[in-house]
């Protein structure tokens, strides 16, 4: 019995042994394991670096004025630095640690901001002092401010515009020598017949209502954004048009029309006729013996199979066949 | 040799990027990529969806990816952030009118965490249409001297002519490369 015992007993010591040498090999692979000690180390050196920032910070307001831009470079260096090791270690770092330094980092930055802002008063763009500066706009919330820079570039680019705008009851013509090649706007018209009578670049059209649109063919793409009860007539590349309804297309598309937020659009081919149209065919380079008017792309109706309630075609009946007495004439 | 460097060894031999081309509709995305990949840009039907292009130019493997950029698609471009390297952000220098709707989706896209390492090539598109902005006026209209947090470059292209598009890439690709593969 003694020796079943002794023998017992010398087993489970054994065992004891091997489990203690076991859980010791294993801490030491852990201790060596190098993704442990990189984000060991990641972290205590990160912490080097978001301490050194944070004292730059912080000497900031007791700085001379003339130092200050000089300082604030090195601060955003050594933020880009921090966010650069924190990108380059991602890869081993947990997701949690990367998130946490990263929210650190964009504290710092905020930060930077923040002080920059107070210490060193920047300029906005230079051309915003030209135009009326109202006081009461600082104080304005931040899309207020986009707005007001939107804004200010629209009137900015109005210049460029090449076309019509704010017209109501007019017939309006454009003919081909203007128009070869160009980017074409028809923007807030009301009751009004445009004829572009030649091959353009691109045709904008905007902001319509109750409009009848003639046009030669579009190198590129045809763009419509708001218009209402309007008939467009137009030859091009693609038809993109946007937020719109309650519209007839006679159209030639040699790719591919798309609408997104439109509806009651109706579509039939292209059928404007005038003595030029040929050679503005050529100019154009459109192929004539491709037309895919009748398959629009609706973006807000992506269930194949079933045809998008948006758009329809219109029906052969209703279809307008000659332009000529409407060209010259206001939409009734 | 620890796993991050096995990893950026392996990334290095393959030598892979990945780039994402994004903008508003109608900029020309889809024809950059096609006249790259020296395809027909007489056929081009607006993006429903996005495209992918794989590509080896100067002895990288590059993965594109073009992402429509109509309005109801934007909202997925996050889907597409995850690991690119460089973005393309093509603007249409002659459309005027859209250029503040431009600069508020290019500087939106910027704020993304997942798009911080991310190098940004902005291609005037279009430079070649009479009334097309000059490339100081896209500049200003895109605010993109305030961009401090992306190495960033403008140039002004043609995807029609070809002109300057590989000028772009080449320099992204230069970029790009300085930041992930010179690492060892």
């Amino acid at each position: 019995m003694t020796d079943k015992n002794s023998v017992l007993e010398r087993l489970s010591r054994r065992d004891a042994q091997r489990l203690e040498k076991l859980q010791k090999a294993h801490k030491a692979r852990e201790d060596i394991d190098p993704t442990n000690e990189k984000e060991d180390y990641f972290t205590d050196a990160f912490k080097l670096k978001s301490d050194y920032v944070d004292s730059l910070l912080s000497q900031i307001p007791t700085l001379e004025t003339t130092a200050l831009s000089g300082h604030f470079d090195i601060i955003k260096k050594e933020i880009n630095e921090m966010h650069k090791y924190i990108v380059t270690s991602s890869l081993f770092l947990k997701e949690y640690n990367m998130r946490k330094s990263l929210s650190i980092v964009q504290d710092l930055q905020n930060k930077c901001y923040e002080l920059e802002e107070k210490y060193v008063p920047r300029k906005r763009f230079g051309f915003s002092k030209k135009k009326l500066a109202k006081p009461e706009e600082q104080k304005s919330s931040v899309m207020d401010e986009i707005d007001s820079i939107e804004k200010k570039y629209a009137s900015k680019w109005d210049e460029k515009l090449f076309g019509f705008d704010n017209k109501e009851n007019e017939v309006l013509l454009l003919d081909k020598e203007d128009l070869f090649q160009r980017d074409v706007s028809l923007r807030h018209l009301k009751n009004c017949t445009v004829f572009l009578k030649g091959a353009m670049g691109t045709l904008h059209i905007t902001d319509l209502e109750n409009c009848l649109v003639l046009s030669g063919p579009v190198m590129t793409s045809v763009f419509v954004e708001r218009c209402l009860n309007s008939k467009l007539v137009v030859a091009c590349q693609q038809l993109r048009m946007h937020t719109s309804s309650n519209c007839d297309i006679y159209l030639h598309v040699t790719c591919k029309g798309i609408i997104e937020d439109c509806t009651n659009i109706r579509t039939a081919p292209y059928s404007l006729h005038y003595e030029e149209l040929d050679k503005h065919y050529e100019l154009s380079a459109l192929d004539r013996s491709i037309n895919h008017w009748d398959t629009l792309d609706d973006f807000n109706w992506l269930a194949p199979n079933v045809p998008s309630p948006n758009w329809s075609i219109l029906d052969k009946t209703k279809r307008v066949t000659d332009w000529e007495e409407h060209k010259t004439k206001i939409p009734s | 040799m620890g796993f991050l460097t096995m990893l950026k060894k392996l990334r290095q031999k393959e030598k892979e990027m990945r780039i994402l081309m994004l903008g508003l509709d109608n900029a020309g995305k889809t024809t950059i990529l096609k006249r790259f990949n020296g395809e027909p840009i007489d056929t081009i039907s607006p993006t429903l969806g996005f495209n992918i292009k794989t590509l080896e130019h100067k002895g990288y493997k590059l993965n594109i990816w073009d992402v429509g950029g109509q309005k109801s698609l934007r909202s997925y471009w996050k889907n597409y952030f995850e690991s690119t390297d460089g973005v393309a952000w093509v603007v249409d220098s002659a459309d005027a009118r859209r250029l503040a709707a431009c600069a508020h989706e290019l500087h939106a896209l910027l704020r993304e965490e997942r798009l911080a390492s991310a190098t940004l090539l902005v291609f005037a598109n279009k430079s070649d249409l009479p009334g097309a902005l000059t490339l100081q006026e896209i500049r200003e209209a895109l605010d993109l001297d305030s961009i401090k947090s992306h190495h960033w470059r403008v140039v002004r292209c043609s995807a029609v002519t070809g002109e300057n598009l590989l000028e772009g890439m080449d320099w992204m690709l230069d970029d790009i490369a300085s930041r992930i593969f010179a690492l060892d």
